[in-house]
C-alpha cells in the first residue's frame, strides 16, 4: 500500500496496536452483513456492512458508526 | 411449536397491554398481584394502548410507518480525512472508508431518483489505490457530478476534486500537490524507482485527462522546491488552482449546487431529445 498524504506516516500509524485489538463481530440483517464493534451486551456500533443492495449503502441507519441492537433469534 | 410459548411472549412487558391478550393467559405484570377487582383495571389500560394502536393502524394502511418525506434529488458525499484503503488505520485518523464509497455511488448511479452528485472533498490524502479507485468511479457516472473543495483537497485528494463533471474550490481552499513517497524496506532499487514512478504516472495522468493542466505543467508543481518545507510540491490555494487549471471555478456551496442544477437540466433535456 502507498499511502499519498500530507501527514507523515508515523502519525497515521501510530497507535496501530489499538486496531489490532478491536474486536468485531459479523450479524445478519437479511441480505446486509454488518461487522459490529461490540459496545454492550445485545447491541453495537456498526464498523462495515457488506451488502449485494447498493440501496442500502444510502440507508442513514446501515451507515458505520450507527449503533445497533441485536439479539440471537431463540432469545425471543 | 405449539402456541403456548408464543402466548407467554405476547405477555410479557412489551405487548402485555395490547388488545391481543385480551382473553387468556396470566395477568399482565404491571397490573396488581390482587385479584380482588379485576373489573376496575381496566381503565389505564386503552391509554396505554392508543400510540401503539395508531402505529398498527398506519402499517396496515400505508404498509409502512414513516410517512413520505421530501426527498433530494441531489445525492450529497462527503470525503474527509485520510481516504482508508487496504489498512485499517487507527482510530486517531478521521478517514473516509471506500468499500464504503463505491457502492454509494453505485446505488447514486442506479437509483432513478437521484439526478446529481456533489462531492465535497476535506481530506488530507490517503490510499492511492483506494483514492484513484473512488476518482474512477465518480468520473464514470452517467450522471452530473460536481466537487466542492473546501478547506483542504490534498494528495489523493486531487483526482478525486477533478473527476467530476465540473469542479469548484473554496477561496481558502488548498491543495498541496506532491511526489508520492515510499517509506518502509526497499529490496530491489531500480525495480522500487520504476513501480514508484508508475504509481505517480496514474495519478499525474489521470489529472491531466481530467482537467485543463498539463502533465508538464502538473509535474512541474510536484516537483518544484523552496514552497514546503518537509517536502517538495506546491502548496496551491484557491484561485491558483483555477489559474493553473486544475480547478474550473473559485466557489461555495450556492455556486456548486447552481451548476448541479444546471447540469441536471441539461441532461434532462439531452434525454428528452434522445426520447423524441
Amino acid at each position: 500500500m502507498i499511502l499519498y498524504s500530507i501527514i507523515p506516516t508515523e502519525t497515521v500509524f501510530a497507535n496501530m496496536e489499538q486496531v489490532e485489538k478491536q474486536e468485531l463481530e459479523e450479524i445478519t440483517n437479511g441480505h446486509a452483513t454488518m461487522l459490529v464493534e461490540r459496545t454492550g451486551p445485545y447491541e453495537g456500533r456498526i464498523v462495515r456492512l457488506i451488502s449485494p443492495d447498493p440501496q442500502d449503502y444510502l440507508k442513514p441507519h446501515y451507515a458505520p458508526g450507527q449503533k445497533v441492537q441485536f439479539r440471537p433469534e431463540w432469545l425471543v | 411449536m405449539s402456541k403456548q410459548p408464543y402466548n407467554q411472549f405476547l405477555n410479557k412487558p412489551p405487548f402485555a397491554s395490547t388488545a391481543l391478550n385480551n382473553n387468556k393467559g396470566p395477568a399482565p405484570q404491571s397490573s396488581p398481584p390482587e385479584e380482588q377487582e379485576p373489573a376496575v383495571a381496566p381503565p389505564e389500560a386503552p391509554a396505554q394502548e392508543d400510540p401503539k394502536k395508531k402505529l398498527l393502524d398506519s402499517i396496515t394502511q400505508l404498509g409502512q410507518t414513516n410517512v413520505p418525506q421530501l426527498e433530494s434529488n441531489i445525492y450529497c458525499m462527503t470525503i474527509i480525512g485520510q481516504v482508508e484503503g487496504h489498512i485499517q488505520l487507527p482510530p486517531q485518523n478521521k478517514t473516509t472508508k471506500y468499500e464504503h464509497l463505491i457502492p454509494q455511488l453505485v446505488a447514486a448511479e442506479q437509483n432513478n431518483k437521484i439526478e446529481g452528485v456533489l462531492v465535497i472533498l476535506n481530506t488530507v490524502g490517503g490510499d492511492v489505490e483506494a483514492g484513484l479507485a473512488i476518482a474512477e468511479m465518480v468520473s464514470s457516472m452517467s450522471k452530473p457530478v460536481v466537487t466542492l473543495v473546501l478547506g483542504g483537497g490534498h494528495s489523493i485528494g486531487v483526482p478525486i476534486a477533478v473527476a467530476g463533471s465540473y469542479s469548484f474550490i473554496a477561496e481558502t481552499a488548498t491543495m498541496t500537490i506532491h511526489p508520492i513517497r515510499l517509506t518502509g524496506l526497499v529490496i530491489g532499487v531500480p525495480q522500487t524507482f520504476e513501480y514508484l514512478d508508475k504509481m505517480q504516472d496514474r495519478v499525474v495522468s489521470f489529472i491531466a485527462r481530467h482537467s485543463n493542466i498539463s502533465e508538464e505543467k502538473f509535474r512541474e508543481l510536484m516537483t518544484r522546491t523552496g514552497e514546503l518545507t518537509r517536502d517538495i510540491g506546491t502548496n496551491v490555494i484557491g484561485v491558483d488552482a483555477v489559474k493553473y487549471g486544475l480547478i474550473d471555478e473559485v466557489g461555495g456551496l450556492g455556486k456548486a449546487l447552481k451548476k448541479l442544477n444546471e447540469l441536471i437540466e441539461k441532461a434532462r433535456s439531452g434525454e428528452e431529445r434522445v426520447l423524441q
